[in-house]
């Protein structure tokens, strides 16, 4: 099987699966909380984690990193955390992880603003910056969308948007960006959400950076870990395998962003043109593309590229409710377009000759689909 | 004091020479519900009491049995010698202590010594004196409290009535071939037949991958469900894809659902030969869709012998919904998840078919290639 589905979730990097077991048998599996020598050991490797997590995208001493249990958790803390009063400006091509909050945050009497998106994904910057005012408490901007790639120029938005409203914070949810795009946290950036499962970490372990001095409270009470903002036992494994995949990841982020880069390109030009009509922008991360296949249905050629031995992801469903993506429609694609869009998505791990015989199955099944529904 | 439970049983008791065999296939399904959980079974005349079980399990039996059709009533109760000292210590048990009441006997023991009006008198008198608050009320009391004499020495005390599925034992109305769509009505009409003693055998209609494996899944969740009350069930599974795609390129749009339909009832007549099922079921409701005219059930009639059974054929949609999810299966039945893929699904559909005109457009498919190479597709899934 070819999995090109990594926008979904990456397989957990096998070395640092090894390296990290230690931390689920007898010498490691203390509580980092525990007062003895073995419970602090835990805690030591926790914070070299954090250390080592922290200096691959912050500079150095001026962020924190809260370990939480999931990207989604990391979201609805830094909103809820965040969006207390007057209104929340965010885009409308947020993960479902931020959307949904804004809509209880809406229920909870908050206004939330949505900027419109351009076609490729990515947020009407001037829109956006037109609906932050005085009363603005938090903009949250996803930094790559999940669904089309599309790279929001998160510095420059922070930036302009604190311009507006200095005390406003602002936060981004970097899960597709963490790991695959280069970037680092620039000053105006108070809070940004990674995910280990993205990147061949795990799934059950995520992180909120954190801007030293930003508010951010906690979502989880209890026994008071991560320095009060989200209690549970730590989970060493988990941490320790986001780490190791993470710094792995790192070390030949931009060798692998230009090798992706190439396969993307070979994607866009090799998908049938009388059948494909390509979603993501030239300067989306090449980690996902999309495309649509206007009049087939995505989900129908999704089960038999899955039956060619092609898994990808879909922006449509067999299904009555969320028959098409929410984030599609706003790009502006009509829903007969919208039916018919397939998420390509890419790993460090996925190779050339995968992505080669993608491309020869992805068109004769949708050759095959058009004909048979012809 | 030993706790019981008593099952009673509704039509059987009108079965004149062939009773043995009805109560035979009831006392089998009992057993069958309760496989897994310890006890025994004894069937004094005309019900049947449940023994030696674990205590703590009586609601989860009751909750087993009562889905069985063919009961009437359940009780959860004691049984106890039959001595009138020992009989009013067990009813004091499930007695109030205030409110009104009433004993009720029922005296199988011709030869014990008291009859039932004497019997009710002295353990009604005995609570009245033993618990000032109480009062008689024959008419509507709050509870009613029932001793039953029984030939062997025991007495059976208990203080209710669970309400059963009713009807008859599965098993003993023939076997029916239900088709299973993953909506609410089909689920209903199996329920209904099976309510009647008839066992069924499901059969779903797929066409992967213009549906997907949720859809299927949840058919399987409603076979499942079905299962409890059916005595277990074999769900066929058997794809339409190609004969979907068939009718697509040859046939005019507005007669897929129709034409589909004939394809669907040829399919389910050829498995009721292989397996033995009498008769189609299907949960069609007169004009409910399109497909479900006189016209559409004419047309799908045609091609097959055996009988097909629409129980819910005069029944509106609300009243469907209202069975729907007293059974149980209302909430996996309305899951989001297409059945049969909009891909082909006409704008129009024809609401009248004329049977002539369906026949003509289906002259352009080689019907019993379609039909074979479908059943060649079967797959079986047992609850």
């Amino acid at each position: 099987m070819i999995y090109l589905d990594n926008a979904a979730t990456t397989v957990p990097d096998e070395g640092a699966v090894n390296a990290a077991l230690q931390f689920l048998k007898i010498d490691g599996f203390y509580n980092p909380s525990a007062l003895y020598r073995a419970g602090f050991a835990a805690h030591k490797e926790i914070e070299e984690a954090r250390r080592t997590i922290l200096s691959l995208i912050a500079p150095q001493g001026g962020y924190e990193l809260v370990f939480t249990g999931s990207g989604s958790e990391a979201d609805n803390q830094a909103v809820f955390s965040s969006a207390r009063r007057g209104n929340f400006v965010t885009t409308a091509g947020e993960h479902a992880a931020i959307y949904q909050s804004a809509k209880e945050l809406e229920k909870r009497g908050i206004e939330v603003r949505f900027a419109p998106l351009r076609s490729d994904g990515s947020a009407d910057t001037e829109a956006l910056l037109s609906m932050v005012d005085k009363d603005t408490s938090c903009v949250s901007a996803i930094h790559v969308n999940n669904e089309t790639g599309a790279v929001n120029d998160i510095a420059a938005i922070a930036a302009a948007a604190k311009k507006i409203n200095p005390a406003l914070l602002f936060h981004s949810d970097g899960v597709q960006a963490f790991g695959k795009i280069p970037f680092a946290l620039t000053k105006d950036i108070d809070l940004y959400t990674v995910s280990a499962h993205k990147i061949g970490g795990v799934r059950g372990v995520a992180g909120l950076f954190r801007k030293k001095g930003a508010r951010l409270s906690p979502y989880i009470f209890g026994g008071g870990q991560e320095n009060g903002l989200r209690s549970g036992t730590e989970n060493t494994f988990a941490i320790k395998q986001f780490e190791f995949a993470a710094k792995k990841k790192f070390s030949s982020l931009k060798e692998d962003f230009e090798r992706i880069r190439s396969y993307n390109l070979a994607v866009r030009q090799g998908l049938d043109k009388t059948i494909f009509r390509v979603l993501s922008s030239e300067n989306a991360s090449p980690y996902v593309l999309s495309v649509s296949a206007r009049g087939l249905r995505g989900e129908v050629l999704l089960h038999m590229l899955d039956d060619a031995g092609v898994m990808v992801g879909t922006g449509s469903a067999c299904s009555s409710k969320n028959r098409y993506s929410r984030v599609i429609l706003a790009c502006g694609l009509d829903e007969r377009s919208a039916d018919g869009v397939l998420r390509i998505s890419f790993a460090a791990t996925t190779t050339l000759q995968e992505t080669e015989q993608a491309i020869g199955i992805i068109n004769s099944c949708a050759a095959s689909l058009a004909e048979r529904t012809k | 004091m030993e706790k019981v439970i008593i099952v009673r049983y509704c039509e059987i008791h009108l079965k004149g020479k062939n009773r043995g065999y009805f109560e035979k296939v009831f006392m089998n399904n009992l057993e069958k519900a309760l496989t897994g959980i310890r006890h025994e079974m004894h069937k004094p005349s005309g019900r049947y009491v449940v023994e030696n079980f674990d205590e703590e399990r009586a609601d989860e039996i009751v909750e087993r049995l009562r889905k069985v059709f063919g009961t009437h009533t359940l009780s959860i109760g004691y049984k106890v010698p039959a001595d009138m000292q020992t009989i009013y210590q067990t009813v004091k048990t499930i007695a109030p202590s205030e409110g009104t009441f009433k004993v009720e006997t029922n005296r199988g023991d011709k030869k014990f010594p008291l009859n039932s009006m004497q019997i009710n008198a002295e353990i009604g008198g005995r609570l009245l004196s033993e618990f000032p608050a109480l009062r008689v009320d024959v008419h509507h009391p709050q509870t009613v409290l029932n001793i039953d004499i029984r030939e062997n020495g025991t007495a059976l005390v208990f203080g209710g009535f669970v309400k059963g599925a009713g009807g008859m034992p599965v098993g003993t109305a023939g076997k029916g071939m239900l088709l299973l769509s993953g909506g609410i009505d089909s689920p209903v009409a199996g329920y209904m037949i099976a309510k009647r003693g008839m066992v069924l055998e499901g059969l779903h209609f797929h066409s992967y991958p213009y549906t997907n494996m949720q859809a299927r899944e949840k058919v399987e969740e409603l076979a499942r469900l079905l299962s409890g009350y059916t005595n277990g069930m074999r769900l066929n599974v058997v794809s339409v894809t190609h004969i979907q795609e068939e009718i697509h390129k040859h046939c005019p749009d507005e007669m897929m659902i129709t034409l589909l339909r004939r394809f669907m009832m040829r399919i389910a007549e050829r498995l009721c030969k292989q397996t033995g099922a009498q008769c189609i079921v299907t949960g069609e409701s007169l004009g409910q869709v399109a497909s479900q005219t006189i016209e559409g059930m004419t047309s799908s009639n045609a091609v097959v012998t055996i009988p097909v059974l629409r129980p819910l054929v005069g029944f509106d949609k609300t009243e469907i919904i209202e069975r729907s999810r007293m059974i149980g299966t209302f909430e996996t039945s309305i899951q989001p998840f297409e059945d049969c893929c909009t891909v082909f699904l006409p704008k129009h559909p024809l609401i009248r078919p004329k049977l002539a005109e369906v026949e003509a457009a289906e002259e352009k498919l080689d019907v019993e290639a379609l039909v074979q190479e479908a059943l060649a597709t079967l797959e079986t899934v047992k609850f």
